[in-house]
C-alpha cells in the first residue's frame, strides 16, 4: 500500500500553527478574537470526533463528554477550590473515565446501531445535566458564575485571563497539543490500524488486531479531548446549560466534520473553518440564514461526497485529465 | 392510587403512542428499504399538519378528505425527495444523514417563512368526550386512535399481500436478489420513501386538530420515533409497534409517580437497559 | 488524490478567510444601534416576536419624527435583532455579536430566563444596558446594575392577583400550579406558591412539564386526581397554556382557571377553543381594545394590528414602553453613555403608554431595577378579554 497522499503532517501542522499565531497579529478586535477562539475550540472537537470516526463509528455522544469535562471542571474549581490548571488535567480525565463503561456498552454494536445507542446516551446525559443534582449542576437555569482561568504565575508576574487575547492564546495552546497528538497518531501505525478496522473489522482481527481494545482506546482518547474543550468552554463562557451539550450543537460538529471530509485528518479543519465563516456571513440574512445553510449543506454533500477536502484533488485530477488525454493518445500508438 | 387512575394513565399513554408509532413505522420502513436514517422525517409530519391546516381550517374541506389529501401530498413529497436528492446517496449512510439534516433545515425554514413562527390552531373535527366505566377519552382522540390503527392495519396488508408491498419487503431483505427476480428497484425505492413519509404525514394530519400546527411541530415526534425504533429494532415493523406501546405505557404511568423530567430520563434509561441485553433492539435485524 | 500543495493552499486560505470573512464593523455615524434578543422561532416565539414588534413600533415612531435628539446630537435608531431560539448557547453568541461587532450599548428586549443569564455574563462587565422581560429571579441583582426588567413579573403579580381571587371568589381554596421546566417556570411557580401560602390557599400541585410538550393528559390526570378548585397555568406560553386548558376540560375539569403569566389571551382562545378558555383570569395581560385602558394603549394596539395583522399582547406593549423609557432617559441625561443614563433611570418617574411608571423593586431584588406600573386583572368571556379591576403592585403604592 503506497504512502498516503496528501499534506505531510509536519507541514500541515506547521501551517495551522502559523495561521493561529497570525490571527492576533492581524486583529485585536474583541469580536474576531472571540470567533477565532471558538473556531479553535471547535477544531479540537471535530478533530477528536473525526479521530473516533477513523475506526468507522459516529459517536453521537461526543459532545456529552465535552459537557462532563465542563461541569466537572466547574465543580472542581467552584466547590472543591481547585486551581483551574489542576482541573484542566483532572476534568478531562473524568470524561475519559466515564467514557470507559459507555464505550464498552456502545461498542458492542456498530454502524447505525452504534449511532442510535450513542444518540440515546446523548439525550440521557443532557437530561441529567438539566434535571439532576440541581444544586450542583444548576438545573434548567444553568450553572452560573464559573470563574475565568486563574492567573498563571510566571517569572516576573502572572498572566491574567480576563481579556480575550489571553483566552485566545490558552485555547491556541490547547489546540496545538490536541492537534499534535491526533495528527501524529493518524500518521503512525495507529492510523493504519484504525483505517484497517474501519474498512474491515474481521480482516483486521485475523491480522492479530484486538479490535475492541483499539476502538475503546480511540473512544476514550477522543472523549478526553472533548473534555479538554469542555473545560475551556466552562471557564471562558462562565455559564453552562444543558442545551450547550445537546443534539443541536452535536449535529453541527458532525456537519463540520463530514462536510470537510471524514476520510482525511484535514477534513475537520477545512469543514470547521469554511462552515463557521459561512454561518457568520449568513447571519446577516436573519430569517433566511437557516434555509440557505441547509441548502448549502445539501449541495456540498451531493457534489463532494468525500467532503470539501477532496476539492483540490478533484481540480488537479480534472486538469490532469485534460493534459493526460494527449499523453494517452501518444501512448496508444506505442504497442505494449 | 386507584386501579382506575392507573388504567386511565395507561390509556393516556397509548392514545398518543399510536400516532408516534405511525411516525416510527415510516422511519423504520425507510431505513429497511433504503438504508437511510432520515433526520428530516419530522418535517414530513409537519407537512401533513400544514396540509390539514390549509385544507381543513382555512378552506373548509371535509376532514376525512383532508386526511387522504395529506397522505397523498406528503407521499408525493417523499417520492420527490428520493428522486431528486437521496437517489444519489445510495450506500453512503453518513452522507445521507447530513443531507437529511440539510433538508430538515430547508423545510423548517421554508415553513417558518411562509407560515410564520406562531402556533396556529386547527378546529376539532369532532368534539365531546366518551365515558366508559369511569374512564375518559375525548372523541377526538378516539378518532385518532381508530384511524391510526386502521392505517397500521392497511400497511400490514399492503406489505403482506400487495405486489408492490411484497416487492418492498424483497428489496429490504436483499436488493440484489430482488433485482434478479425482476423487481423494478428504482420504483420500489422511490415508493418506499414515499410510503414512509406518507405515514408521517398522516400522523401530522391526525394530530393537527389535537395539538395545533407550527413549523417546529415535527421536532418532538421524530425524537420519540427514534426512541421507539431504538427499542424495537431498526427495520422491524412489529418492533416499532411494540416499542411504541412500551413507550406509551411508561410515559403515561410514569407521570403519575414522578416529574415529567424524570419520566423522560426513565424512558431513556429503559432504552439503554434494553440495549444492554439486546443491542439491536427487541426485534432488531442483524 | 489530495496533493500537498493544493491542500496547503486551501487550509491557509480558509483560515485567512475565516478571520476577515466576518466583514468590517459598521461605521460610527450618527446612528444609534440598539440590540434586541429573543426567541424568534420555536415554542417561545410568541414572546420574541412581540418584543421585536414593540421595539420596532417605537423606534420607527422616533425615526419618523426626525430622530432621537440627545444633548446636541440627533440619532437615527437602528434596531439589530438576533434569534437565540431560547437556547442559552445561542444567546451568548448573539450577545457577543451585538456587543462586540455591532457595538451596541443598549439591548432592549429578551425573554426566557436562561438566555438572560447567558447574556448578562457579557452585558454587565461591558456596561451594556439590558432591558428584558425574563422572569428569572436572579436576573435582577445588586451585582447587575445595568439589567432591568421591563414587565411586571411573577413577584409583582402573584400576590395582588391571588388577593383579588380570595376577595372575589372565596369558593376557590385549592390551587394547582403548572409551568414549563426551566428557570422562568421554576421562579414563577415559586412566587405563585409563596403568594398562595401567604394567603392561606392550599397548593395541591407544584408541577412542571418539558417545554415543547403537547400531550398533557398524563400530567393532568395526576393533577386532577387531587381535585383542585383552580388550575393556574402560570408561566406556560400561550400555545401550551391553551393545550393544558383544553385537555383539562376534556378530562372533566370544571373549576376556575388562572394564567399568572398570561401575556396574550387572544392566542389562548385560539388554541384552547372558546369553551376551554372561558373564564380564564390573568393579571399579566392587557386588552388593548377595552375601555379600561388608556387612549395611548388603544392607539398603539390599532397601529400594531394595522401593521402586523395581529392583536398585540402585553409583551409588545411592555417593550414599546421600555424603548420609550430608555430613550426618554437618554434625553434627560443629555447623553447616550450608559452610566449617565443609569443615574436618570433610578431617580425619576416616566410618562409612558402605561401611564406613570416608576422603577423599583428593592425589597424583592436588593436593587431598584423593576419597572412598576398598574396591573389589570382580566377574564376571558365569550372569546373576549374583559378587564375586571386595576391593581397597583405593592411597590408602586409606596412611591
Amino acid at each position: 500500500m503506497s504512502r498516503r497522499p496528501g499534506l505531510s503532517p509536519a507541514l500541515g501542522f506547521g501551517l495551522l500553527a502559523v495561521a493561529g499565531v497570525a490571527v492576533p497579529v492581524l486583529t485585536r478586535d474583541s469580536y474576531y478574537l472571540d470567533v477565532a477562539t471558538a473556531m479553535l475550540m471547535n477544531l479540537v472537537l471535530t478533530l477528536s470526533l473525526r479521530f473516533e470516526m477513523s475506526t468507522g463509528q459516529l459517536n453521537m455522544a461526543h459532545i456529552s463528554f465535552m459537557g462532563i469535562g465542563a461541569y466537572a471542571s466547574a465543580l472542581l474549581v467552584t466547590r472543591a477550590g481547585w486551581s483551574f490548571w489542576a482541573s484542566l488535567v483532572a476534568a478531562p480525565l473524568v470524561a475519559a473515565l466515564v467514557a470507559v463503561p459507555v464505550g464498552r456498552i456502545a461498542l458492542r454494536v456498530s454502524g447505525p446501531y452504534y449511532f442510535l445507542i450513542t444518540f440515546a446516551f446523548l439525550e440521557v446525559l443532557r437530561l441529567f445535566f438539566n434535571n439532576s443534582f440541581v444544586d450542583y449542576l444548576g438545573g434548567p437555569s444553568g450553572l452560573v458564575e464559573i470563574p475565568r482561568p486563574h492567573p498563571l504565575p510566571l517569572s516576573g508576574g502572572a498572566i491574567a485571563f480576563t481579556g480575550k487575547l489571553p483566552q485566545y492564546w490558552l485555547m491556541y495552546a490547547l489546540f496545538l497539543v490536541a492537534a499534535a497528538v491526533l495528527i501524529r497518531l493518524e500518521y503512525s501505525r495507529f492510523g493504519l490500524v484504525a483505517s484497517a478496522i474501519r474498512q474491515r473489522d474481521l480482516l483486521a482481527e485475523t491480522l492479530g488486531v484486538d479490535v475492541i481494545r483499539y476502538k475503546l482506546g480511540v473512544f476514550v482518547l477522543g472523549s478526553f479531548f472533548a473534555g479538554v474543550a469542555g473545560v475551556f468552554f466552562a471557564h471562558s463562557h462562565q455559564v453552562l446549560h444543558s442545551s450547550d451539550f445537546g443534539l443541536e450543537p452535536m449535529v453541527l460538529l458532525v456537519v463540520f466534520t463530514v462536510i470537510g471530509g471524514a476520510q482525511s485528518v484535514w477534513g475537520p479543519v477545512v469543514g470547521t473553518l469554511v462552515l463557521s465563516v459561512t454561518s457568520e456571513l449568513l447571519r446577516e440574512l436573519h430569517h433566511y440564514e437557516i434555509l440557505v445553510y441547509g441548502a448549502v449543506l445539501m449541495v456540498v454533500m451531493l457534489v463532494f461526497p468525500e467532503g470539501l477536502v477532496s476539492l483540490p484533488g478533484r481540480i488537479t485530477r480534472a486538469l490532469d485529465r485534460r493534459r493526460g488525454s494527449k499523453a494517452r493518445a501518444v501512448g496508444a500508438r506505442v504497442a505494449p | 392510587m386507584s386501579i382506575e387512575l392507573l388504567i386511565q394513565a395507561a390509556l393516556n399513554g397509548f392514545g398518543l403512542a399510536v400516532v408516534y408509532i405511525l411516525v416510527a413505522l415510516g422511519l423504520t420502513l425507510i431505513f429497511s428499504i433504503l438504508d437511510i436514517i432520515n433526520f428530516a422525517h419530522g418535517e414530513f409530519y409537519m407537512l401533513g399538519g400544514f396540509v390539514t391546516y390549509y385544507a381543513f381550517a382555512v378552506f373548509g374541506v371535509n376532514y376525512f378528505m383532508t386526511l387522504v389529501l395529506a397522505v397523498l401530498v406528503v407521499g408525493a413529497a417523499g417520492v420527490l425527495a428520493e428522486r431528486v436528492v437521496f437517489r444519489h446517496l445510495r450506500g453512503k449512510t453518513l452522507n445521507a444523514f447530513i443531507v437529511s439534516l440539510g433538508l430538515l433545515w430547508v423545510l423548517q425554514a421554508s415553513a417558518q417563512l411562509s407560515f410564520g413562527v406562531l402556533d396556529k390552531s386547527v378546529p376539532s373535527a369532532v368534539s365531546g368526550i366518551v365515558r366508559v366505566f369511569g374512564l375518559i377519552m375525548s372523541r377526538e382522540r378516539l378518532v385518532v386512535i381508530v384511524t391510526a390503527s386502521a392505517l397500521m392495519a392497511a400497511l400490514y396488508v399492503f406489505l403482506k399481500f400487495a405486489r408492490t408491498g411484497q416487492a418492498m419487503r424483497a428489496v429490504a431483505q436483499d436488493p440484489d436478489a430482488a433485482a434478479l427476480q425482476g423487481v423494478n428497484i428504482e420504483a420500489v425505492l422511490a415508493l418506499g420513501f414515499g410510503v414512509g413519509c406518507a405515514l408521517a404525514g398522516a400522523a401530522g394530519a391526525l394530530l393537527a386538530p389535537v395539538f395545533a400546527v407550527s413549523p417546529t411541530m415535527g421536532a418532538l415526534p421524530v425524537v420519540k420515533a427514534f426512541i421507539i425504533i431504538i427499542v424495537g429494532g431498526m427495520g422491524s415493523l412489529p418492533g416499532a409497534v411494540l416499542g411504541g406501546l412500551l413507550l406509551g405505557a411508561v410515559e403515561g404511568i410514569g407521570t403519575l409517580f414522578m416529574t415529567s423530567a424524570a419520566v423522560n430520563m426513565l424512558g431513556f434509561l429503559i432504552v439503554i437497559a434494553i440495549l444492554l441485553v439486546r443491542p439491536r433492539g427487541l426485534f432488531g435485524v442483524a | 488524490m489530495i496533493t500537498r500543495r493544493s491542500t496547503a493552499i486551501l487550509v491557509v486560505l480558509t483560515f485567512a478567510l475565516a478571520v476577515v470573512g466576518t466583514g468590517p464593523a459598521p461605521a460610527a455615524e450618527k446612528t444609534l444601534a440598539i440590540g434586541l434578543l429573543g426567541p424568534l422561532s420555536g415554542g417561545a416565539a410568541s414572546y420574541g416576536v412581540e418584543l421585536q414588534r414593540g421595539a420596532e413600533m417605537r423606534s420607527d415612531e422616533i425615526n419618523k419624527a426626525g430622530g432621537l435628539k440627545v444633548g446636541g446630537d440627533v440619532y437615527k435608531i437602528k434596531l439589530v435583532a438576533y434569534d437565540h431560539k431560547a437556547q442559552a448557547a445561542d444567546a451568548a453568541t448573539a450577545t457577543n455579536k451585538l456587543v462586540f461587532q455591532d457595538k451596541v450599548k443598549y439591548i432592549i428586549g429578551n425573554a426566557v430566563g436562561a438566555t438572560c443569564n447567558a447574556a448578562q455574563t457579557i452585558t454587565e462587565p461591558n456596561k451594556v444596558m439590558f432591558g428584558f422581560v425574563c422572569w428569572g429571579t436572579a436576573n435582577l441583582a445588586p451585582e447587575k446594575p445595568y439589567s432591568f426588567r421591563s414587565m411586571l413579573s411573577q413577584w409583582e403579580l402573584a400576590e395582588p392577583f391571588y388577593r383579588w381571587v380570595k376577595e372575589n371568589h372565596p369558593k376557590v381554596k385549592r390551587v394547582a400550579v403548572i409551568s414549563p421546566n426551566d428557570t422562568s417556570g421554576k421562579d414563577t411557580n415559586t412566587a405563585v406558591v409563596k403568594a398562595l401560602k401567604g394567603l392561606a390557599f392550599e397548593v395541591t400541585a407544584d408541577e412542571y412539564y418539558e417545554r415543547g410538550t403537547k400531550d398533557f393528559y398524563p400530567v393532568l390526570t395526576k393533577l386532577l386526581a387531587q381535585k383542585p378548585d383552580m388550575i393556574d397555568v402560570a408561566a406556560a406560553p400561550a400555545g401550551e397554556a391553551g393545550l393544558i386548558l383544553k385537555q383539562a376540560m376534556e378530562l372533566g375539569f370544571k373549576g376556575a382557571k388562572g394564567w399568572t403569566a398570561g401575556t396574550n389571551p387572544f392566542t389562548i382562545v385560539g388554541v384552547a377553543g372558546r369553551e376551554a378558555a372561558e373564564g380564564v383570569w390573568s393579571p399579566a395581560n392587557i386588552n388593548v381594545k377595552s375601555e379600561h385602558v388608556s387612549g395611548a394603549v388603544r392607539k398603539f394596539g390599532e397601529g400594531y394590528e394595522k401593521r402586523y395583522g395581529e392583536v398585540p399582547g402585553v409583551i409588545a406593549v411592555a417593550n414599546y414602553a421600555a424603548f420609550d423609557v430608555f430613550t426618554q432617559a437618554m434625553q434627560r441625561a443629555g447623553s447616550v453613555e450608559t452610566d449617565r443614563v443609569l443615574e436618570v433611570l433610578t431617580k425619576e418617574r416616566f410618562e409612558t403608554v402605561w401611564g406613570p411608571l416608576v422603577i423599583g423593586g428593592k425589597e424583592t431584588y436588593g436593587i431598584d431595577r423593576q419597572f412598576l406600573y398598574p396591573l389589570v386583572i382580566s377574564e376571558v368571556r365569550g372569546g373576549e378579554i374583559v378587564d375586571l379591576a386595576q391593581v397597583l403592585p405593592a411597590a408602586l403604592k409606596k412611591k
